[in-house]
C-alpha cells in the first residue's frame, strides 16, 4: 500500500487518502467529525498516526496542514445573510421535492405536472425538462458526489433514471405496484433505491437497469430510505411503526425497529452509521444503536405528531419537525438529552452542511433559518405564496432553494 | 398540509374515512364549494393551480376532500388524483349555459375512466343564488345523466356562497357511501 495524495474534505471535515494497492487506487477517509476550531493539533495528529499506518512520519507536516486549513474553515464566522436571488416559474402544478447536485451548479424540482425539470444554479436557466412519467414526480435524488445521474421515483409506480447533463432517459425501473415515494442513489452510484407504497423497496442496479431485489416484510406503505455513510446498510421508514435495517449486498433484514406507536415519518442515519434517528406519528423521535437494533434513548417533548428528523454530522444533534409549533433541536448522547425548542410549525427540515444553521420549511408560506443551538430565528424567507412542500442546502451553505405548492421554485442566496 | 399529509390521504381509506374528489371547469366554483364544507371564508378566492385538500368531519365520517383546478391547460393532469376515490363530486356553474356542452364532454371523458369506474357521482349545479341559472333538471337533461348505467349517481342544486343544498349533497353522498363501503 501507498499513500498517493491527500484530499480534503470540509463537511463534514476529514482527509481522504488516496493510495495504491495492487496496481489500484482506493480511498478510505479519516473522518474528524469531533474537530473544533480550539482542539488540540497535536493530539488530533497522535491519533491519526496511531490508527493509519498509511501516515508516515514524512507525511506528518502535510497532514498538519491540512488539520489548520479544516479548522480555519470552521472557525469562519458564518453571518451570511440570504436574500431572493430568483423566482423560477418552474412547473404549471405544485412542486414537490427538490435537491442539488453535490456543488450546488445545478438543481432538480420534481412536480404533479409529471415532469422533473434541472436547472442551472448560477442564471436560473431551466437546461432539461425530464418527461416521460405518466403522473407526479414525487421523489427525485441526483447520484452525488458524481452528480451526472438523476433519478425520479413517481405516481405512476416506475422509476425512471435520467442523464443529467443531456436529460436522455437511460432506464425505466418497472415492478412496483404502488406510488413511488422516496429514492436514493447508493453512494458509489452502483444502485439505485426506491422505497414504496406497496409496503417494498426495491434496489436496481444503474449500469444494466435489472432489479436487484426487493425489501419485503413491511406490513405498510414505506415512505423513508436512505443508505448508510458506506452503502452497506439501508434503512426503510414504514407506516407499520417499524423501520428495518438491510444488508444491501444480501438483501436480508439485518434488525427491525420495534418500539415506535405510530406511523414512522422519517428515518436517519448519522454520519458515522452507528446511530439511526426515527420520528414517528406517536410524537416521539427514538434513538437507535445500529449495530444491535436496540433503541438508545426516546426524546419528547412534542405535542403532536414528528414530521421529519435530521441529523448533523456530528450525530451530538438531532432536530425534529413537528405539527405542533414546535421544532426541537435535541442534543443526544446516550445518558443526557439538552433539547432546545422554538415555538414553530415546520413540516421539513435540513441542516446547513456546517451544521450551524436549521432550515424549516413550512405550511405558512415561509422557511426560516434557525440557530440550532439557541433556537434563535436567523431569518425568515418569505414570498411564496402557498405553502414550501421542501428546501436544500447547496454543499456551502451559501444558496437555498425551496420548492412550493405555489408551482414556483425559489432561489435564495 | 405538506407532502407528507399528502402521502397519508393517498392510502386508501380506512373504513370512516373518505376520499371524495371534486372536479369541474374553472370557474365552477369548486373550491368556494370546498371552503364552504370546511366553513372557511368564501371572500377571497383565486384560480387554483394546483389542488387544494380539506378534511371535513360529518356523520362520523372523515371526509378528505381534493378540489382539483379545472383551468384547460392543467385539466390532463386529473387522472393525478383518480386512484382510490370514494366519490366523485363534479360541480357545474349552472349559470353559464355556454359552456354546458364543454362541460358535458368533459364529465363524459371522466365516466369513461377506467379508475373511477363504478365511482358514484354526485354533480352541483352550482351557482343557483344566480338570476340566469338552469335548474338542475335542465342541466340532467342535457349531460344525458339518465342514461348512466354503471353507477349510482344524483344531480343537486345548490349554491355555494349561500350554502343552499350543500348539505343535501353531502347527505346523499354520506347515505350511498355507507352503502358501498
Amino acid at each position: 500500500m501507498r499513500l498517493k495524495r491527500f484530499l480534503l474534505r470540509y463537511y463534514p471535515p476529514g482527509i481522504i487518502l488516496e493510495y495504491e494497492q495492487h496496481g489500484n487506487i482506493k480511498n478510505k477517509s479519516i473522518d474528524l467529525l469531533d474537530l473544533k476550531p480550539e482542539t488540540d493539533i497535536d493530539a488530533v495528529m497522535d491519533e491519526i498516526m496511531s490508527k493509519e499506518p498509511l501516515i508516515t512520519p514524512s507525511r506528518l507536516e502535510q497532514v498538519r496542514q491540512l488539520i489548520q486549513r479544516l479548522q480555519e474553515k470552521l472557525a469562519q464566522s458564518d453571518d451570511h445573510k440570504f436574500y431572493l436571488f430568483k423566482v423560477l416559474r418552474a412547473h404549471i402544478l405544485p412542486l414537490t421535492n427538490v435537491a442539488f447536485n453535490k456543488s450546488g451548479s445545478m438543481f432538480i424540482t420534481g412536480s404533479y405536472d409529471r415532469t422533473c425539470k434541472v436547472w442551472e444554479t448560477a442564471s436560473g436557466e431551466e437546461l432539461h425538462t425530464l418527461e416521460g412519467h405518466r403522473n407526479v414526480v414525487y421523489a427525485i435524488a441526483f447520484n452525488n458526489p458524481y452528480g451526472d445521474k438523476i433519478a425520479t421515483g413517481s405516481f405512476d409506480k416506475t422509476c425512471k433514471l435520467w442523464s443529467s447533463e443531456t436529460g436522455k432517459c437511460y432506464h425505466t425501473f418497472r415492478g412496483h405496484t404502488a406510488e413511488i415515494v422516496c429514492i436514493s442513489f447508493n453512494p458509489q452510484s452502483t444502485l439505485v433505491a426506491t422505497g414504496s407504497m406497496d409496503t417494498t423497496a426495491k434496489l436496481w442496479d444503474v449500469q444494466t437497469g435489472a432489479e436487484v431485489s426487493t425489501l419485503s416484510g413491511h406490513s405498510a406503505e414505506i415512505i423513508s430510505l436512505s443508505f448508510n455513510t458506506t452503502g452497506d446498510q439501508i434503512i426503510t421508514g414504514s407506516f407499520d411503526h417499524t423501520v428495518s435495517v438491510w444488508d444491501v449486498r444480501s438483501g436480508k433484514r439485518i434488525h427491525t425497529l420495534i418500539g415506535h406507536r405510530g406511523e414512522i415519518s422519517s428515518a436517519q442515519f448519522n454520519y458515522d452509521c452507528s446511530l439511526i434517528a426515527t420520528g414517528s406519528m406517536d410524537k416521539t423521535c427514538k434513538i437507535w444503536d445500529s449495530s444491535v437494533g436496540q433503541c438508545v434513548g426516546t426524546l419528547r417533548g412534542h405535542d403532536d405528531e414528528i414530521l421529519d428528523v435530521v441529523f448533523d454530522y456530528t450525530g451530538q444533534y438531532v432536530a425534529t419537525a413537528s405539527a405542533d409549533s414546535k421544532y426541537v433541536s435535541h442534543k443526544h448522547s446516550v445518558n443526557k438529552t439538552r433539547t432546545t425548542h422554538v415555538d414553530y410549525t415546520g413540516q421539513y427540515l435540513t441542516f446547513n452542511p456546517q451544521g450551524t444553521k436549521l432550515l424549516t420549511a413550512s405550511a405558512d408560506k415561509t422557511a426560516r433559518l434557525w440557530n440550532p443551538l439557541t433556537g434563535e430565528c436567523l431569518q425568515v424567507l418569505e414570498g411564496h405564496t402557498d405553502e414550501i412542500f421542501s428546501c436544500a442546502f447547496n454543499y456551502e451553505g451559501k444558496t437555498i432553494i425551496t420548492g412550493s405548492k405555489d408551482n414556483t421554485c425559489r432561489i435564495w442566496q | 398540509m405538506g407532502l407528507l399529509a399528502i402521502l397519508r390521504k393517498l392510502k386508501s381509506a380506512p373504513d370512516r374515512e373518505l376520499r371524495i374528489l371534486l372536479l369541474g371547469l374553472d370557474n365552477a366554483g369548486k373550491t368556494t364549494l370546498l371552503k364552504s364544507l370546511a366553513s372557511e371564508d368564501i371572500s377571497h378566492i383565486t384560480p387554483t393551480q394546483g389542488f387544494n385538500i380539506k378534511s371535513v368531519q360529518s356523520s362520523g365520517f372523515k371526509l378528505n376532500v381534493w378540489d382539483i383546478g379545472g383551468q384547460r391547460k392543467i385539466r390532463p393532469y386529473w387522472k393525478n388524483y383518480f386512484e382510490n376515490t370514494d366519490i366523485l363530486i363534479y360541480v357545474i356553474d349552472s349559470a353559464d349555459r355556454k359552456r354546458f356542452e364543454e362541460t358535458g364532454t368533459e364529465l363524459g371523458e371522466l365516466l369513461d375512466e377506467e379508475k373511477l369506474s363504478g365511482v358514484p357521482l354526485l354533480v352541483f349545479a352550482n351557482k343557483q343564488d344566480l338570476f340566469s341559472a338552469a335548474p338542475a333538471s335542465t342541466i340532467a337533461e342535457g349531460l344525458n345523466l339518465h342514461i348512466i348505467r354503471d353507477r349510482i349517481w344524483q344531480i343537486q342544486a345548490c349554491s355555494a356562497t349561500n350554502g343552499e343544498g350543500v348539505q343535501d349533497g353531502m347527505k346523499w353522498v354520506l347515505k350511498n357511501v355507507k352503502r358501498c363501503k
